[in-house]
């Protein structure tokens, strides 16, 4: 009873509220500006915590990551421009959704999908922690191989008209991730000597290049894209619609708090997996990249389910899974404490209290998001030769800010250029960005996994995970493959 | 007074006080102050540097603190050491990155200590030599005799980070055949040392020390000169391993603040008297204990040797380790 007390005494501050209200509020502004991630703004936020209490100052920096994860989708939806990376698979269908006149209904969808998989994230994180962090250590490089290797089997999904035009992008892009120094031995690659090549090509000016510039460039080519307005750009999303989509978003969801309790491999992923899943299983599954509100639901969950369940590994076991958890840890520590078994054996009550915090942010979420979506439909009324200019501002700012580096805009209109031949030539984006992702992360893997075996292949099948995502990988290249033949055999002459 | 006289008299008044103002415009700074924090936000550099400069304001006026990552922090170093505008109020935090970085980058434009002026080393923090928990070598000596006949592996947060080149060092030191693993980060090479898929991390204390507390790791010594007080009981690399050659056996991360070489001695004594200050703040001493280190002790030449040294060793291990160059 002692220790209830002592959890809402530390949790029933007005202090608190007010922080995962600004935070969310930042997170969902900031997320939806390109360029300007979740991740710099928690790191900005970070030394203005310095002063709050330890709770407070984690409900912050914890509501800025929940409002970025959801701010990214709004641009990747209105002007085809990911805010954050994990957003990139949300504008697939988000994006022609906006081009349909329905932006309201896609912007709520995010909404919704990203609030459900926010609290389902939340709980897993409150009643499974300790599991989901046992089975997280189980996964080492062999294991983590074969999740790659599993990922990498939607490319086919994803790949858009042409499979086979798909494997060629998704391999460019693995190519272009080659760029820097090899993890393993630190030997230059294809840097041509260009020192600012020489850590890797930098991932945020690829993201906007590569789905910003080609509506841009597309727009003033054509100079004929038509303007849709529909009153607030189309009506809201119905109750109908948000069930038919459910079981999209709860699978979504779990996928995402999955993904998020393994450290490292990160919210885009989540978000791509998800959509395969869902594209597989859906009647509509030609409809999935042309506009579809499951395609967006999919994407959405995937990535908030992320959100909550990082902090897994984070609170249980003082390990961060991505960049924006580190930043948290250090919050932790500027505040005494110390992520981990000992936070649970020490700070029981401060646990409990953001637990509290955390299940508040997803409302919040759900209250801030209402109320800005009106405002964001709007974005989709303005003229596109007003808004272009605008959005290829932001584009040149976002591409420099990540690293204060001119060369990173240059690199931007570089991959501009070659998201727009993409375009034109009938090439999917989408497995490009896959394979740049993925692509370092199968070779890391596939290389630590040999030399913690010293060589012996056999640690590729050392137990049930690696099984399980061995079966699995093959289940979803059988599919995969088999409808790629009954269409090419429905569709032949 | 004759009206000349008067107007005489008084531009003498006027331009004896703005003599007096002028000494105060000059003095250091006159503008904002940047701490450049060379990694990623988030990780000790990022979080340290946002401490000092926290602490640094109250006694400096403002510093902003701008991250600027990029090829192991030698992308920023190379901006700073390009100095030109604003270079005399730019600091940055430096760390073994700044010396183990020349050895693995190639075309760096800059010299790691001739380039720069040193304003004090802040923080030391041991690497700690951990094994997971149901390990077979529960001491130094019983690793390093297994690591002599078997191929043992180590694991590292990236090619070149201050724990690769600690294991490299022990490597050359012992003649030990152990291979290398890297992950990307200590994030992601902390669960390959808990679920005991490496044998051994030269890890940073902070990323293992709860879990050397709450019995998940083993440490089997720290890297430090002296042992640590926030590991009672675990003797250090050069105390334990003497009879293994190893009687030399010291690295520590440390972190400390340079600026390029154009930072008037003026500006360095200011900052070095700052510090001072801010390394006396409760606050701060509360954050290394946090961390698992111990405030530094060189500035200025001191400090200059102190990298000299460490550049100078991590150039001869990385010529034996055969790490590209």
């Amino acid at each position: 009873m002692e220790g209830l007390n002592e959890v809402l005494t530390l949790f029933l501050s007005i202090d608190n509220f007010i922080a995962i209200g600004v935070g969310v509020l930042i997170g969902v502004i900031v997320g939806a500006i390109p360029g300007l991630t979740a991740t710099m703004a928690v790191a900005l936020a970070l030394p203005f915590t310095f002063s709050l209490a330890p709770v407070t100052a984690i409900l912050l920096l914890v509501g800025i990551y929940k409002g970025g994860m959801y701010g990214g989708s709004v641009t990747a939806i209105l002007i085809h421009t990911p805010g954050s990376p994990a957003s990139a698979c949300t504008l697939l269908d988000g994006y022609p959704l906006t081009q349909q006149g329905k932006a309201k209904k896609a912007l709520q969808m995010a909404l919704y999908s990203s609030c459900i998989a926010d609290v389902l994230s939340n709980l897993a994180l409150i009643l499974f922690a300790s599991y989901l962090a046992k089975i997280a250590l189980n996964f080492g490089p062999p294991e983590f191989f074969w999740l790659i290797c599993f990922s990498l089997t939607i490319i086919i999904s994803i790949a858009g008209e042409s499979v086979i035009k798909g494997l060629i992008v998704a391999c460019l892009g693995i190519i272009i991730s080659c760029i820097g120094m090899d993890a393993v031995h630190g030997t230059q690659r294809l840097t041509f000597d260009n020192y600012n090549l020489m850590d890797r090509v930098s991932f945020v000016p690829l993201l906007i290049g590569l789905f910003a510039i080609p509506e841009v460039l597309d727009f003033y080519l054509k100079k004929a894209s038509p303007h849709i307005r529909a009153a607030s750009s189309g009506v809201g999303l119905t109750m109908k619609e948000l069930k038919a989509s459910m079981s999209s978003i709860v699978r979504g969801s779990l996928i995402g708090v999955i993904i998020g309790a393994i450290p490292g491999t990160g919210a885009t992923a989540a978000a791509f997996i998800s959509y395969s899943d869902a594209k597989r299983r859906s009647p509509n599954r030609a409809n999935f990249g042309k506009g579809e509100l499951d395609g967006v639901a999919a994407a959405e969950s995937g990535n908030n389910g992320v959100a909550g369940a990082t902090l897994i590994p984070l609170l249980s076991l003082g390990i961060p899974g991505d960049v924006i958890t580190a930043i948290i840890l250090g919050a932790f520590m500027i505040h005494g404490l110390t992520p981990g078994p000992v936070l649970f054996q020490e700070n029981l009550p401060v646990v409990y209290a953001l637990f509290c915090g955390i299940m508040i942010s997803s409302v919040v979420l759900l209250a801030v998001g209402h109320g800005v979506i009106r405002y964001f439909s709007l974005i989709a009324e303005i003229p596109k030769a007003v808004l272009l200019p605008i959005v290829l501002l932001f584009c040149v700012y976002g591409a420099f800010a990540v690293n204060n580096s001119v060369f990173d805009i240059g690199l931007m209109l570089f991959f501009g250029v070659v998201g727009y031949l993409f375009k034109i030539t009938g090439f999917a984006t989408a497995p490009f960005l896959l394979g740049f992702i993925l692509g370092p992360m199968f070779e890391d893997n596939l290389r630590r996994t040999l030399l913690i075996g010293r060589g012996d292949p056999m640690i590729f099948f050392r137990g049930p995970i690696t099984w399980c995502f061995i079966a699995l990988t093959l289940l979803s290249l059988f599919f995969a493959l088999r409808r790629y033949w009954l269409e090419r055999i429905r569709t032949a002459p | 007074m004759p009206p000349l006289l008067k107007l005489f008299s008084r531009l003498l008044i006027a331009g004896a006080s703005l003599s007096l103002i002028a000494p105060a415009q000059a003095e250091w700074p006159s503008e904002t102050v940047r701490l450049i924090v060379p990694y990623a936000p988030g990780g000790t550099t990022d979080v340290l540097s946002r401490k000092v400069a926290d602490l640094l304001q109250q006694e400096i006026g403002t510093v902003v603190v701008e991250n600027r990552p990029g090829a192991g922090s030698t992308m920023a170093t190379a901006q700073l050491a390009r100095g030109g505008r604003g270079a005399d109020h730019t600091i940055l935090m430096a760390s073994p990155g700044h010396t183990i970085g020349p050895v693995l980058y190639k075309n760096l434009r800059y010299e790691p200590v001739k380039d720069f002026r040193f304003i004090r080393n802040i923080i030391e923090i041991p690497n700690v030599m951990t094994v997971p928990a149901n390990s077979p070598y529960d001491s130094l000596g019983a690793f390093v005799e297994a690591a002599k006949t078997k191929e043992l592996t180590f694991s590292s947060a990236g090619v070149g980070s201050s724990i690769h080149m600690s294991g490299e060092l022990f490597k050359t030191m012992t003649g030990a055949k152990m291979t290398h693993v890297p992950f990307r980060g200590s994030g992601e090479a902390l669960p390959a040392l808990l679920s005991g898929d490496v044998d051994v991390s030269f890890e940073n204390m902070p990323t293992v020390l709860a879990h050397i507390k709450s019995g998940k790791l083993r440490a089997l010594a720290v890297t430090s000169k002296e042992p640590s007080p926030f590991l009672p009981g675990v003797g250090t690399v050069s105390q334990l391993g003497a009879d293994q050659g190893l009687g030399e056996f010291v690295t520590t991360a440390w972190f400390g603040l340079i600026a390029d070489d154009s930072m008037p001695d003026e500006a360095v004594t200011r900052l070095q008297t700052a510090l001072e200050k801010v390394m006396a703040d409760p606050g701060f001493l509360e954050f290394v204990a946090q961390v698992g280190g111990e405030p530094a002790a060189q500035a200025g030449d001191a400090f200059r040797d102190y990298v000299a040294e460490d550049v100078e060793r991590w150039s001869a291990v990385a010529g034996q380790a055969q790490i590209e160059e």
